[in-house]
């Protein structure tokens, strides 16, 4: 193979130049690919190479003489997001598969690409093709994906948004059981009312204080030497009674 | 591809609303100018941009290389392109070209190697390309058939003349003429059956015409010939006019003395016809020349004469078929500056004159005024320089004319029969320099009560009763203001006041900007009230191949004055209030780098920094407290201090900071002069504490190796010279704008880094990153490193230990992908620094500024996990390695700001608020609130449910009252 040397030589980005155009279709998020502002523009960069070009009338984007390179692709437009592409131009010659010359070839391929993700990582392929009627020309389409919303409103007041608040609602049932509670117990049949307030009193939330004797202890009337457990007792008969007055 | 909506919309979420501009504030708070330059007197034109609508915009293409329409009757841009390259600096020596295509909704513009067509109505490009060499002259084809008209270009390339005709419809090249090359080519002209290619033929300063006719289809050559100019033409500039687009092109320009205006008709032969210039009021000064550029249109064509005090003109026939010039009338002198323009309707040309008295309009065929209007101006406008006109015949014979002017106070007004409709302030375009100012206080009552406490018990207490007795007249007025202050409040129409009064307002939203532009202009804005310009005054002439390079302003807030020091040691002093002019000094031999207010034992002082970084010796009591940092002639960084021993203050060099070798330094940032941090640590979420890195006295330096492609980074002590931090980034284009920022105890740069070939190892990424690091005293939380025992620490001895390193920070950095290039950073400042500071980028790319929140810039963020419980109640979110640049971070919102260089800040009185203006081609100014309004009610809050609320109670009370107290009554003494 006395050509390699030579063809690696060739295979070098030659000084050729590309042209691409990249139209931007109408979608249903953007129906009228016209109505996106003058100032949108599309810039193609890789290292030491920057091209920009503006949004022409017929809702393309027009890179006459790119150079070889692979390039990262985006578009700047002050009324929807673009997703950026990897866009690879190939041009320049290359040893046919058989060795027995050099082809002249020229292509160009996009991907979609993630920021934050490494070079290599391509998206999914964009369709590239020629131009219909165009040598040299290469065509794929740039849909919009998001619209621009650059502001927020405000959240105005409504009486629903406050009702759904937690704090309300434990607030309002809390109402409820203090000032519906004495409705219900005098609507109450008397039968009924005394099983309840029995059931009440033997209930452990009543009857807790008889459960820990050290809470109920009185050091005074210890001290003073009258441990009384008639009085005790009797304090205790008269405490239930109080309760069920003050409901 | 679903995966960067997924990211966007993560991102989206993350963003909390308090960074977002709401809808009912946006216009409100903020303010734009939306500018172009000052419009040329080539390039600026009515056209129709629909060829069956009688609508006419009107298309400039300024001084700053943008491209805009404006609507007529409003003044407001209809659609705006900047020509100028996002990175390459629009100068005046690459002049631009605009040319209209009539009957057609197409203008064409060329600046630089590139030629764009544009659809007049909507802005869009038509087709754009780009050729080697610079535009020299751009012309419009005419055809007589209808097809798209095509586009002639005239290139200088390497000092050779290259005429292209290029493709209407696409652009493309149809034919080129390569001319000699030891021509200097000029001019472009055509009569539809020939083209002309007009070069200046000869020795530099002495130059021949030579007209080459080239045939329009093919582009060859038919003839040329040679007009003899030697003693007359010596630049360029000397050829006054050269015809195209009409039945008679012709070239023109005047002898040395203006006493005879040469003329050659296109096409015809070598002769000259030789005109007089009539003298009017002393010697002429300057000569131009108006000429309809409409092929249909009658060949005349008006000479105006200006002299120093007054100016005159002639209007001149040529005869087509027999090739002579005759003059037909003239009009009379005027004294002052006059403008007059051409417009032509069909075969009529109408010329306008107008002056500081009167309009005139008259045809080029008779002397015969068609409309006469008064000039109705404030007084205010200045001289009128030059415009483009339009004039419209009414029914019979009655005509308006509307005429856009340049005023030599860079105002550009639009002047409809006399009266003024509208004025846009485009000299204010091209800001290079701009300052906050405080609205002088008024000190009347702070002197007398100061007078009251200094005098005796006795008299200060009568004076102090016939003062309140004196305030007693105000009373009145004050009483009378009272019901519509408390409906204001009330219905809360806002919180500036909007009366005409420059005064104070207790949030301090209300200040003054001084804003130098590149024209020598000064100009103060009222921030609180919509960036309204209050006054510019012309503080230098500025030739306009030159620009102003102002390397400081000092705002003497106490004095109410505001010091404005250019790069050649010139220097005004401007009220803040009134734009007059104080002083001034020449521009010097000197010339400066920067500029630095520095503290001083007399006070403050303006201190200017020569080109090679040395001071001069001055007196002890002016000699600067602290340590200066400057820029040495090979590019080198010294720290300088003042030694007070001797007689007089001498700098002394304390350290030379010199990059690495390759390297050259871009530029040096400090931290802000007002930085307050309020507190010194960050309390991590297990409650201890992370001290922060507190240094006031550090420069980041930013150094860039072109052959390498590398940027690197050093933060320097500037006391010692110790580099505390260096960073090297590789891969990176050093072309791409590379900016940086440092402030409280982090700093922040952003660039563009490629996958690097060599490291096929390392997965890496393409595209512009934003790098945070911030810095700590150390590592370990409720340690803070070697400096913690001391109560004081120097520098230059970090410790007792002789010749001990320095204390280093601890330095913690992240690094972030964003979308685009970040052309400049700055930060948000408030009073205390309570509340975060907020990033403000500005994005040349999408004409845009930005506020990046701080808490998604936290280098600390957890990599690659959750934020535990802890991290979590420190606002810790999980690192993701894109920030998209949401819409809602624009403080820009839906406004375009284009050209934007500068962003300052400055605190209000609220802690909360800080004001930012942005500066550049446009001028934008807002008010941000990086952690929320929380120290103002905003819009949101509801004065009129608040009143309707207590009104309510109020209400209830009093009918519930007498109903309880019945209740009571009834219940101690009714009976059952």
């Amino acid at each position: 193979m006395h050509l390699s040397p030579l063809s690696a030589l060739l295979l070098l980005p030659a000084a050729l130049a590309t042209h691409l155009r990249i139209s931007v279709p109408s979608t249903p998020l953007l129906q009228q690919p016209s109505t996106l502002p003058p100032s949108t523009h599309a810039t193609l960069i890789t290292l030491s190479h920057h091209y920009s070009a503006p949004l022409t009338v017929s809702n393309a984007f027009e890179f006459r003489n790119v150079s070889s390179g692979s390039y990262l692709l985006d578009v700047h437009c002050h009324t929807h997001f673009f997703a950026p592409l990897r866009v690879d131009v190939h041009e320049g010659l290359k040893l046919k598969s058989d060795g027995s010359g050099v082809d002249d070839i020229a292509e160009v391929m996009a991907w979609g690409t993630f920021r934050g993700n490494e070079w290599g990582n391509k998206g999914e392929a964009v369709v590239v093709k020629e131009v219909e009627g165009k040598v040299g020309v290469w065509g794929f389409e740039v849909p919009a994906r998001v619209v621009k919303d650059y502001y927020i409103e405000r959240a105005g007041f409504s009486p629903l948004s406050l009702l759904q608040n937690p704090m309300i609602l434990i607030a309002g049932f809390s109402m409820i059981l203090v000032f519906g509670m004495p409705y219900i117990m005098d609507n109450m049949d008397p039968e009924m009312k005394a099983e309840f307030e029995e059931r009440q009193k033997s209930s452990p939330l009543s009857g807790g204080a008889q459960a820990n004797p050290l809470q109920s202890f009185d050091p005074a009337a210890w001290l003073a030497g009258a441990p009384s457990a008639g009085t005790k007792e009797k304090r205790d008969d008269r405490a239930p009674a109080e309760r069920g007055v003050t409901r | 591809m679903r995966l960067p909506i997924t990211v966007l919309t993560l991102a989206l979420s993350l963003l909390p609303s308090s960074h977002a501009i709401f809808a009912d504030e946006a216009y409100s708070v903020d303010y734009q100018h939306e500018l172009l330059g000052l419009p040329q007197p080539q390039t600026t034109f009515f056209h129709r941009p629909r060829k069956d609508d009688k609508a006419t915009l009107l298309y400039t293409l300024s001084d700053l290389g943008v491209l805009g329409a404006v609507h007529p009757g409003t003044g407001k841009v209809v659609w705006r392109q900047l020509l100028a390259g996002e990175a390459g600096e629009y100068n005046a020596s690459s002049k631009g070209f605009l040319r209209p295509v009539e009957g057609e909704s197409t203008v064409v513009s060329a600046v630089g190697g590139r030629v764009d067509s544009w659809d007049a109505m909507s802005g869009r490009e038509r087709w754009g390309n780009l050729f080697a060499g610079t535009i020299k002259d751009l012309e419009v084809m005419e055809t007589t058939s209808g097809d798209v008209k095509d586009i002639l270009a005239l290139y200088d390339e390497d000092g050779k003349g290259v005429l292209r005709l290029l493709k209407g419809e696409s652009g493309n090249v149809k034919w080129e003429y390569h001319g000699e090359i030891t021509d200097v080519p000029l001019q472009v002209s055509t009569n539809v059956e020939k083209i002309f290619v007009i070069a200046l033929h000869g020795t530099t300063g002495a130059y021949n015409l030579k007209i080459t006719e080239l045939d329009p289809v093919t582009g060859k050559q038919i003839s040329e010939h040679t007009l003899r100019s030697l003693s007359d033409v010596h630049s360029p500039e000397d050829v006054l006019l050269v015809g195209a687009n009409s039945a008679a092109p012709i070239v023109a320009w005047t002898d040395k003395d203006f006493k005879n205006l040469k003329v050659n008709i296109l096409g015809r032969s070598a002769s000259i016809t030789s005109l007089p210039l009539a003298e009017a009021d002393g010697p002429i000064t300057k000569v131009e020349i108006h000429a309809p550029h409409l092929i249909q249109s009658l060949p005349h064509f008006l000479v105006h004469s200006h002299s120093a005090t007054s100016n005159r003109a002639d209007v001149y026939h040529i005869n087509p078929a027999s090739g002579t010039i005759a003059k037909e009338y003239e009009l009379p002198k005027l004294s002052g500056k006059g403008a007059i323009s051409v417009s032509s309707q069909a075969a009529n040309v109408y010329f306008t004159r107008l002056t500081e008295d009167e309009c005139i309009v008259v045809s080029s065929a008779s002397h015969g005024i068609l409309g006469r209007w008064p000039m109705r101006f404030t007084g205010k406008d200045g001289a009128l320089l030059h415009g483009a006109s339009e004039v419209v015949q009414r029914t019979g014979d009655t005509y308006a004319v509307r005429s856009a002017v340049l005023t030599s106070n860079d105002d550009w007004l639009l002047i409809r029969n006399g009266a003024v409709d509208w004025t846009r302030p485009e000299g204010l375009s091209g800001a290079v320099a701009a300052a906050w100012a405080e609205i002088p206080e008024s000190e009347n009552l702070a002197k007398t009560l100061e007078a009251e406490a200094h005098s005796n018990p006795l008299s200060a207490y009568i004076h102090r009763v016939n003062r309140h007795a004196h305030d007693l007249q105000y009373l009145p007025a004050y009483l009378q203001a009272l019901p519509k202050r408390l409906l204001t409040s009330i219905i809360g129409s806002g919180t500036a006041s909007q009366s005409g009064v420059l005064a104070r307002d207790s949030f301090g939203f209300n200040k003054l900007v001084i804003v130098a532009t590149v024209r020598g202009r000064v100009y103060g804005l009222n921030a609180g009230n919509q960036g309204f310009v209050l006054w510019s005054s012309k503080a230098f002439d500025i030739p306009s191949n030159e620009k102003w390079d102002v390397k400081g302003i000092w705002v003497e807030q106490s004095k109410g004055i505001a010091t404005i020091k250019g790069s050649k040691g010139e220097s005004v002093t401007v009220h803040v209030v009134t734009g007059n002019v104080l002083e001034t000094v020449a521009p010097g031999s000197d010339f400066i780098q920067s500029t630095v207010v520095v503290e001083t034992p007399s006070g403050a002082l303006f201190l200017p920094i020569s080109l090679d970084g040395n001071l001069d010796e001055v007196p002890v009591d002016q000699a600067p407290k602290d340590n200066l940092v400057v820029q040495g002639k090979d590019g080198e960084i010294k720290g300088l201090k003042f030694d007070t021993k001797g007689p007089g203050a001498s700098p002394v060099v304390l350290w030379t900071f010199q990059s690495g070798p390759g390297e050259k330094i871009l530029n040096v940032v400090s931290r802000p002069p007002h930085d307050p941090v309020a507190s010194i640590g960050k309390v991590l979420g297990d409650r201890t504490v992370l001290y922060k890195y507190l240094n006031p006295n550090v420069v980041l330096v930013t150094a860039v190796s072109e052959e390498s492609s590398y940027v690197a980074f050093y933060l320097i002590d500037s006391v010692s010279g110790d580099v505390l931090y260096s960073v090297t980034h590789e891969g990176v284009d050093i072309q791409q704008p590379i900016t940086s920022v440092l402030t409280e105890n982090w700093l922040a740069y952003s660039l563009w880094s490629d996958i690097l070939v060599t490291e096929a190892t390392l997965p890496g990424s393409k595209g512009y990153q934003i790098i945070v690091s911030e810095l700590f005293e150390s590592a370990v939380p409720n340690d803070r490193g070697p400096l913690g025992p001391t109560v004081n620490s120097s520098s230059i001895e970090p410790s007792d230990i002789p010749n001990a390193e320095p204390a280093l920070p601890y330095v913690i950095s992240q690094t972030f992908l964003i979308p685009e290039a970040i052309s400049h950073m700055s930060v948000s400042q408030t009073r205390q620094g309570i509340t975060t500071r907020q990033l403000v980028c500005t994005l040349a790319g999408s004409n845009a500024i930005v506020g990046i929140p701080r808490h998604i810039l936290d280098a600390r963020r957890p990599v690659g996990r959750a934020p535990t419980p802890a991290e979590m109640e420190e606002g810790l979110i999980q690192y993701h390695p894109v920030i998209e640049f949401d819409p809602k971070m624009a403080l820009t919102h839906k406004r375009e700001v284009i050209g934007i260089k500068d962003v300052i800040a400055t605190p209000a009185v609220l802690e909360s608020t800080s004001l930012l203006f942005a500066y550049g081609i446009d001028v934008f100014g807002t008010r941000v609130a990086p952690s929320a309004a929380f120290d103002i009610l905003g819009k949101s809050f509801n004065r009129l449910s608040l009143v309707a609320t207590v009104l309510a109670l109020w209400i209830g009370v009093f009918v519930l009252a007498p109903m309880t107290k019945r209740k009571q009554i009834n219940e101690r003494w009714a009976t059952q």
